[in-house]
């Protein structure tokens, strides 16, 4: 076996860091697969393992793995723990200049790895595949569609295919951007926030080991949390103020309104006012309101007291 | 690169009687596609320095511009040691470019403007006198102002607002043009769209605070980046600002003062129901009336819960901003 050749003798040019997090049979070969994509390309990598809560299963593999076991550093985590943990853990492990994160099985071809690496060229700093000619069921490809869509309008992104485990990044960019949680996802749109061009590559879907058919509910109801929390952290995290006062505005307004109405038709028409439950109801809308508004005055002092030393700015250059 | 700019320590002039050694001022200045002011407004800037009696600094910031700005700039630099600059991934907003280049510079005094060249360099020794008679923030007044009326009536207004609201009373809390010494602005950290606060919230910490009639040129290229949504945005902003610096030490006592009126309903409801059941009003009058008192008295309860979360959140903080007032600290001459 061929040292992996160094075309910059000091600089390491890739990290592919994967998170394994299931226990495919042909793991090996995904590792085999990717040795030669990277070996061909004559720049100097390294591949990083997480395995995250696979058990000894990774232990086994290595002994398979023996053949690349310069190019290989493995790590494990005793309890199963989320993505964002993983790629933060391997990437302080890593010390390539372009960080190529995966799932546990191989789910672009190789040509489409290739292509994306080429795509990361002077002006990108975040490579998101779109998966094309996808193998999967039509019912997953559906799901996914629907997911996608709702990110797209919600948080006003342009790309496509969020749930591609396959993410190809500087290393600038998780420098600068901390996720956390079931973000892993969402890195690209994360990165782009914070000023890093994005550009998505069309890719061939190669094979697709995840769940298939519907998820649980509660798979249903976390997805639909961290699409909103992606919208609060982006949107309002450093004035969380407008966004609780424009609800408890609303509130409030709906209130008085009806409070009006109704105190217009005691002084109008005499109608009696004392028993009305439709005054109930506007004084219901108004303290829902003043209650709304008073959590965004929380998050304003939380704002204040413990995010104030966090820069909301990047910075791309110095002189 | 990941640059860090909380590393950059404030240079103190050891030696008075060399000032021209040591770095006194910096000029903070952020641009948001000005490709067409950046060298007009360098060679002004130049123009002003030729007065000073000490060495100084330009710090340009550029805001994510879509244009040559950057690229200007660095030809630029290649000719004027004293500048130096900072570009941001995108487009962050005015207090923020400001932010970084308060982090970025090294000088005593920090002198911030618009790079779109309605303010004009030849203020700043004005601005600088002001500090040196003790003022900690010397804040520029556009008297005559020369913007569109549309402009000019909301920033009236919001100024009345703020100065109405705030200890800090001053005639134009929006113009970029404003001196402060260093640890004062750097204390702050400032987030949000607050650069025209930094004078109010400034008052936390007791600064010391003026304002000196400063020149107004009408715009010469570009457009004008505001908008009416601006507006609303900042009204906002006034109002987040006023409950930061009166409530964010003692958090509770705000939370309680809301739930002052709504604790006087809760009472009035409640004596009306208890009427109605001891003069036997009619059922729904007493149901109505119990209703209504169970629902203010969860907001009353609902705000003081809030109150007592709120507390916990400040305490469990590293507290720097209840310390603000310590920048402001001066020694006084004693006599023998």
């Amino acid at each position: 076996m061929a040292l992996c050749s160094l075309r910059h003798a000091s600089i390491m040019n890739y990290s592919i860091i994967i998170l394994l997090e299931d226990s495919h049979a042909d793991f090996p070969q995904f590792i085999e697969n990717l040795h030669h994509v990277f070996s061909t390309r004559e720049d100097s990598f390294e591949i990083i393992i997480m395995a995250n809560g696979t058990g000894g299963f990774l232990r086994n593999q290595l002994i398979k793995l023996q053949g690349f076991n310069h190019a290989i550093k493995a790590f494990e985590f005793n309890a199963k723990t989320t993505q964002a943990v993983c790629l933060q853990a391997g990437f302080k492990e890593s010390s390539g200049e372009i960080i190529v994160a995966c799932g546990s099985y191989q789910q672009i071809t190789n040509d489409s790895f290739n292509k994306s690496l080429d795509a990361l060229d002077e002006g990108t700093d975040i490579i998101s595949p779109w998966r094309q000619g996808r193998v999967d069921p039509s019912f997953n490809r559906f799901q996914s569609r629907i997911f996608n869509t709702l990110v797209r309008t919600l948080i006003k992104s342009d790309l496509h295919d969020l749930s591609c485990t396959v993410k190809i990044f500087r290393k600038e960019v998780l420098e600068e951007t901390k996720i956390y949680g079931n973000m892993y996802r969402f890195l690209p749109i994360v990165a782009a926030q914070k000023g890093f061009k994005t550009r998505e590559v069309n890719c061939q879907h190669y094979q697709e080991r995840g769940e298939t058919g519907f998820y649980t509910l509660s798979d249903y109801v976390t997805r639909l949390i961290d699409i909103f929390t992606l919208f609060f952290n982006t949107r309002f995290i450093k004035k969380p103020l407008r966004f609780f006062s424009s609800i408890g505005l609303g509130s409030l307004l709906i209130g008085l309104f009806i409070a009006s109405y109704v105190f217009a038709e005691k002084f109008f028409m005499g109608y009696p006012i004392g028993d009305r439950p439709a005054l109930l109801l506007a004084i219901f809308f108004m303290v829902l309101g003043v209650q709304t508004a008073s959590a965004g005055l929380l998050g304003e002092i939380i704002a204040f007291t413990h995010g104030r030393h966090k820069k909301e700015y990047t910075i791309e250059k110095l002189i | 690169m990941h640059y860090d700019l909380s590393q950059v320590k404030i240079k103190r002039t050891n030696n008075p009687s060399n000032p021209t050694t040591c770095l006194y001022l910096s000029i903070v200045i952020p641009l948001y596609n000005e490709e067409e002011s950046v060298e007009k407004l360098l060679s002004e800037l130049f123009e002003a320095g030729k007065q000073f009696e000490f060495a100084y600094e330009i710090i340009l910031v550029d805001d994510g511009s879509t244009d040559r700005t950057w690229e200007t700039i660095e030809r630029l630099k290649k000719t004027t040691p004293q500048l130096r600059a900072i570009k941001f991934r995108r487009n962050y907003g005015q207090t923020s470019a400001m932010v970084a280049g308060f982090d970025y510079a090294k000088g005593e005094i920090i002198v911030t403007m618009d790079g779109d060249l309605q303010n004009d360099p030849s203020d700043i020794p004005m601005l600088l006198e002001k500090i040196e008679e003790g003022y900690d923030i010397v804040s520029g007044w556009r008297k005559d102002r020369k913007d569109h009326v549309f402009r000019v009536l909301p920033s009236r207004v919001a100024n009345a607002i703020i100065s109405s609201t705030t200890h800090i009373r001053l005639h134009d809390y929006g113009c970029s043009m404003k001196a402060y010494r260093a640890e004062c602005v750097k204390s702050l950290k400032a987030y949000g769209e607050m650069h025209r606060f930094f004078p109010a919230l400034a008052s936390m910490t007791g600064a010391r605070v003026t304002e000196v009639p400063v020149k107004h040129h009408s715009r010469k290229y570009g457009v004008s980046k505001y908008g009416f949504e601006r507006i609303l945005k900042v009204f906002s902003d006034i109002f987040a600002m006023n409950l930061i610096i009166r409530f964010s030490s003692n958090p509770l006592k705000g939370f309680v003062l809301c739930a002052v009126p709504f604790l006087f309903l809760t009472l009035f409801f409640g004596g009306l129901a208890l009427l109605a059941l001891i003069l036997q009003w009619t059922a729904g009058k007493a149901i109505f009336f119990m209703v209504a008192t169970a629902l203010t008295g969860m907001a009353v309860a609902h705000l003081l819960t809030l109150g007592v979360v709120s507390e916990l959140v400040v305490s469990t903080s590293d507290l720097s901003h209840t310390r603000m007032p310590e920048v402001t600290k001066k020694r006084i001459a004693q006599r023998a």
